[in-house]
């Protein structure tokens, strides 16, 4: 889960800052919607690193789960 | 450079310049945007949305036609010429969220091949008839991968906050937006906001928290040049998303209040009858097939029923002017949903569109673009004269100087809708006669036919400038 948490982070900040870009224009978009752009961008991103990761999040619990009824069954073989 | 000057309000893109020349209009494409151009041009994009009409087609001319030397341009494209060049602020609640959709649907179609626009002026847009077209070729160019919504500012303030002060509060956008040029800042739609609107997660993000980083960035400005703001990444996904989210939420937005406008529905309250109704169409109707306007003006248009009686006399092209929202989005509809040429606009007849904006010629005056060869004001006359207190001598020699005929309605003092403007007021319009009317109207102009139409004397006149 740790790691899960540090992957997520560690690709928005990739995503939103990572791939630098120079396209400059003539118009001033302004730095506010600059910001709501990196904003945006991140949730977006983080959907996506979501959608990737969310198998093995729910194996995690799936896991966790199958890992317990199979100690409790071969308790009750015991 | 030569003799040819390129038009008032063309000077803030250097990648061109438009002129007018020979009465054909010309747009130069100089060699710093020529890689670009050649680029688009090589997508087919230029095509595809010329033939789908969302883009004002165009052809590549020779570059000396102009005898432009300094600088020479790479190209001279040649778009046709519009009828009438109208602007945003002129635009109807239904009108700019029309423009603000076809600009959203352009620049989603651009992204799919590689291209994207360079900013997102509502001034991009014109009317032909209700239908809105790109007329800008030059706002489109390569995509560089992970570039921002260069526009979105802009977008908000020229599309978005204004039909939110529409869609929230009910107020229309018109007023407000001639006064700035530049639409409603993001900053000043926040400080209206009530705590209602601000949950919403388009409201939040494009308003609320747009407002609150600027806000924080004007005061740390430095700092965040020096995280290389100017330089960070937008995915591409995020960027469709983000426009294709504004189109859904533009789409649904209508105006507050609908409805309660004083005139939309004045057709069908107004005091004349059906019957005096029919014998105004067919006054205007007869005019129109005599005359054959190219192009008529219609002030105080209402919902447009008589200019589409003058359109289906033969007018070509109608542009009418209101001043209620109402009339003006029954308007929109009407000339949609029956494919009329007619545009209807934002105008206070007593207080018209002025040359404005940079060295006071950057957005021209209502008279400055077009002369009209034929005028209507139907129903006007009483409200300028009486309501306005405009001396009716003024209100005469102003509609005898916008077109060289037109037809004029003369609504009596015993008619109910003057009544109704002099309730509360003291009759001081001794000189509001028909007869001083018709005096006036005869020291400059011929009469070619006048009728009444109605039981309270309601008089029709049309005129032809000496």
């Amino acid at each position: 889960m740790r790691h899960l948490g540090i992957c997520l982070v560690i690709s928005i900040i990739l995503i939103v800052f990572g791939f630098e870009n120079s396209a400059l224009a003539y118009l001033d978009p302004g730095t506010g919607s600059m910001v709501l752009q990196l904003l945006l961008g991140g949730i977006a991103g983080a959907v996506v690193i979501l959608k990737l990761y969310w198998g093995r999040f729910v194996g995690l619990f799936r896991g966790n789960a199958r890992e317990e009824s199979e100690h409790s069954s071969s308790e009750d073989q015991k | 450079m030569g003799g040819v000057q390129p038009l008032p309000g063309s000077f803030r893109d250097p990648s061109g310049s438009v002129y007018q020349f020979e009465g054909r209009i010309f747009r130069t494409v100089n060699g710093c945007f020529s890689q670009d151009f050649d680029f688009v041009t090589s997508t087919g994009l230029f095509k595809k949305l010329a033939t789908e009409g969302l883009l004002l087609p165009f052809e590549v001319v020779s570059a000396d036609v102009l005898k432009l030397s300094d600088p020479k341009p790479r190209y001279v494209l040649e778009a046709p010429r519009l009828p009438f060049i109208s602007y945003p602020y002129e635009w109807s609640f239904p009108a700019l969220k029309a423009a603000a959709l076809l600009h959203l649907r352009i620049h989603l179609q651009s992204l799919e091949v590689g291209v994207t626009l360079s900013d997102a002026s509502a001034y991009n847009i014109q009317f032909q008839g209700n239908h809105p077209v790109f007329i800008d070729h030059l706002s489109f160019r390569r995509y560089q991968s992970g570039e921002m919504w260069v526009g979105h500012r802009q977008f908000c303030e020229q599309f978005l906050n204004p039909l939110l002060l529409r869609a929230f509060f009910g107020i229309s956008h018109n007023a407000w937006y001639r006064g700035t040029q530049e639409g409603i800042t993001t900053g000043e739609i926040r400080r209206l906001l009530k705590w209602r609107h601000c949950w919403k997660w388009n409201v939040l993000t494009h308003v609320v928290l747009q407002d609150l980083f600027q806000k924080t960035s004007t005061k740390r400005t430095k700092s965040l040049q020096n995280h290389s703001l100017a330089q960070a990444s937008f995915p591409l996904p995020s960027f469709k998303a983000m426009l294709e989210k504004m189109f859904h939420w533009i789409s649904q937005l209508t105006p507050l209040n609908k409805g309660q406008s004083t005139w939309w529905d004045y057709d069908k309250t107004c005091s004349y009858s059906s019957m005096e109704t029919k014998s105004k169409k067919q006054f205007i109707l007869e005019f129109a097939q005599t005359v054959q306007p190219t192009f008529l003006w219609d002030f105080g248009c209402n919902t447009g029923e008589y200019s589409e009686a003058a359109l289906n006399g033969g007018a070509r092209n109608v542009v009418g002017f209101d001043f209620d929202q109402g009339a003006l989005d029954g308007s929109y509809h009407r000339a949609v949903e029956r494919r009329l040429s007619f545009q209807a606009l934002f105008m206070d007849a007593a207080n018209p569109s002025p040359n404005q904006g940079w060295n006071g010629h950057e957005r021209e005056s209502l008279q400055s673009r077009a002369s009209a060869d034929a005028v209507l004001a139907l129903a006007l006359v009483h409200h300028l004269a009486i309501a306005r207190n405009i001396p009716l001598v003024q209100v005469v020699n102003w509609l005898i100087m916008l077109a060289p005929q037109g037809v004029i309605e003369f609504v009596p003092k015993n008619d109910p809708m003057v009544q109704e403007l002099l309730s509360l007021r003291q009759d001081i319009f001794s000189e509001y006669t028909a007869e001083h009317f018709m005096g006036l109207l005869k020291e400059k102009a011929v009469i070619i036919k006048n009728e009444t139409v109605s039981k309270s004397g309601r008089l029709l006149v049309w005129f032809k400038r000496k």
